[in-house]
């Protein structure tokens, strides 16, 4: 056997496996929607009613995203920025509540804490749809419905954050708190310089995550915004859907348009949220 | 070290007991305020008939036009004659599709994802990203594009279901796979299959990564070990790496089973609960009910149900589990 054949040998062995025999086929179809969505979007009117329809578009034809974009009532940034008003105002918001509780019950006794945190965590077990009706029958009668802010003020905790950052915080040392207790920083300042750096990685991961979660949440949104200024971009793509009935190019070019910017901005930040994702087990 | 020992004798200090009060009193209150305060609110009206839209008592609107009603609800939802009123008979329908839907889901997405983590693990460090992704991309897109995207893919003139059956056939192929009320399998509604497979294809990425990275944590020595004793590669699977993931198992399979619970995009988007009611989940009553038919009280009991449920089946699934690998 030649020193050549045996690279050979192990060049194959590196990049054929009989793994791959099951795995292309299947990671093909599991793009398949993806291209089935993206390939409408080309499509001319005439050939999306063609009957059987087509795969590939017969000609390209970019008409159906100049249609959507200036279709008076789908004013797409407006619903760009109200998704990315909420999503960045909670990722602020619950970043800052989690590292701050989760470092208070990482390093501070105080009478009541720990029955508070645990209560906390217990919090986590109920189910959304338990506090579904009366979450919103508060936000009607602070007239919050219709207003961006119903969706954020009453997510400023999330108790599997304080959860989280709380087994962070044990791992900085106190003698580190208390030098800068000595040097005479203040409380709030030990937390802003000495603490907040050291959980760099976590705030990344989750802030990822809650960012995620934010932007393709439905269901809360739905019931909170039903004016057309103040939807959201999930919430104005079921409309259109629905509008638009059997004029699939239209919907698909939306769709697009929707989903895929932001679904690449993900797929390269991918390794994080994959990394959120199995240090924390979280499920939307 | 005389100044550590004094800090620690001293405890808290003022400073810190300000800090303290300063931080954790909001957070009581915010608490108090958006989780206990709606909790107790939403057990309470599930003993009233309540509505939005009527004044109601003085405190809270309940009272009044919305009287209470104690058990009534729940004594409603166990009247099983066929002459029961609507909302009775579909919450009948909606508790046995979720637990149907649920019962499907569990199963097949882990019976597809541990095969698929391990071949995945199998292949070249390099080329393993590239896969990871093919099946993680869905979880980040919002169920609403996925929900949309299906029923494109299913839609029985226009879609790529049929167009592929017509191809492989030779004749053209007319399923409405998700608006025929006649068509079953086993007797469970196609549609509820064509919305599983949709579901399954957005959320088995989650299964798929947690799997991957607890495949990657087993030591290799225990796998060097075996290779020595001359284990196979199925050996391999059955006596070395599915005991050891059996905790990471129990763990999905309960976050799986809860989340299949509470499934409601997909089904509000592509079906609605259609056809006939065949695929109205629990939560898609619940939100039927309490907002667009106004009947907040009812919706408020066939949650605290839908609570129950959730609670009951992870508590006895994970003894369950547990009484198989602790031995």
């Amino acid at each position: 056997m030649t020193v050549q054949s045996i690279r050979y040998r192990r060049i194959m062995y590196r990049w054929f496996r009989p793994a791959y025999i099951i795995l292309v086929p299947l990671s093909l179809i599991a793009f398949l929607p993806f291209i089935w969505m993206i390939l409408g979007a080309f499509k001319t009117g005439a050939e999306i009613r063609q009957i059987p329809p087509t795969f590939f578009p017969k000609h390209f034809t970019l008409d159906n995203f100049r249609t959507v974009l200036h279709d008076p009532n789908l004013p797409l940034l407006l619903f760009y920025r109200n998704s990315a008003i909420i999503a960045i105002s909670n990722v602020i918001q619950v970043l800052f509540t989690s590292s701050l509780f989760g470092y208070i019950f990482a390093k501070f006794r105080f009478k009541g804490g720990n029955i508070l945190f645990w209560f906390i965590l217990a919090t986590m077990m109920i189910p959304s749809q338990l506090t579904m009706i009366p979450g919103y029958l508060i936000l009607a009668r602070l007239h919050l419905i219709n207003n961006l802010l119903g969706l954020i003020i009453p997510s400023a905790i999330d108790p599997f954050g304080i959860f989280l950052f709380r087994q962070f915080a044990y791992s900085i040392p106190t003698d580190l708190l208390d030098a800068a207790r000595v040097d005479g920083a203040g409380e709030f300042q030990i937390y802003r310089r000495i603490v907040l750096p050291q959980m760099g990685p976590a705030l990344a991961t989750f802030g990822l995550l809650t960012f995620m979660f934010n932007w393709n949440a439905y269901l809360w949104p739905l019931i909170v915004l039903t004016e057309q200024k103040v939807r959201t971009l999930t919430i104005i793509l079921t409309w259109y859907s629905t509008r638009m009935g059997n004029k699939y190019h239209l919907t698909m070019a939306a769709a697009v348009l929707v989903i895929m910017p932001v679904l690449i901005l993900f797929m390269f930040v991918q390794r994080w949220i994959v990394e959120g994702i199995t240090m924390t087990g979280l499920k939307t | 070290m005389s100044l550590r020992r004094r800090f620690q004798f001293r405890g808290i200090n003022a400073a810190q007991k300000r800090f303290i009060a300063m931080t954790v009193i909001p957070l009581v209150l915010y608490m108090a305020f958006w989780t206990l305060f709606p909790l107790v609110w939403g057990f309470a009206l599930a003993f009233f008939r309540y509505s939005a839209r009527r004044a109601g008592g003085p405190f809270l609107g309940l009272g009044g036009d919305n009287p209470f009603v104690g058990l009534a609800h729940f004594r409603a939802m166990l009247d099983f004659s066929p002459d029961a009123p609507l909302n009775v008979r579909t919450f009948h329908i909606g508790v046995k599709i979720t637990l149907l839907f649920a019962a499907l889901v569990v199963p097949l997405n882990l019976s597809i994802t541990l095969p698929l983590a391990v071949l995945i693990e199998s292949v070249h460090r390099r080329m393993r990203p590239i896969f990871r992704t093919a099946f993680f991309l869905p979880v980040l897109a919002p169920s609403v594009g996925v929900a949309i995207m299906w029923g494109y893919i299913y839609h029985p003139q226009r879609g790529l279901l049929n167009a592929i059956l017509g191809k492989i056939m030779g004749h053209m192929v007319v399923i409405n796979w998700l608006g025929d009320p006649r068509l079953k399998v086993w007797g469970i509604p196609v549609a509820l299959f064509a919305l599983i497979i949709a579901y399954l294809w957005q959320d088995m990425g989650y299964n798929l990564v947690i799997f991957i990275a607890a495949l990657q944590s087993i030591p290799d020595y225990l796998k060097d070990a075996a290779r020595i004793d001359g284990v196979n590669s199925w050996q391999m699977f059955t006596k070395i790496t599915l005991p050891l993931l059996m905790p990471t198992i129990q763990l999905t399979a309960i976050l799986t089973m809860i989340s299949a619970f509470q499934v409601f995009d997909l089904v509000q988007v592509m079906t609605n609960g259609g056809p006939k009611y065949q695929t109205q989940v629990l939560l898609l009553h619940i939100y039927n009910y309490a907002f667009r038919f106004q009947r907040m009280g009812w919706a408020a009991a066939v949650s605290v149900v839908l609570f129950l449920m959730t609670l009951t089946i992870s508590l006895i699934q994970s003894r369950f589990l547990r009484a198989q690998w602790e031995y």
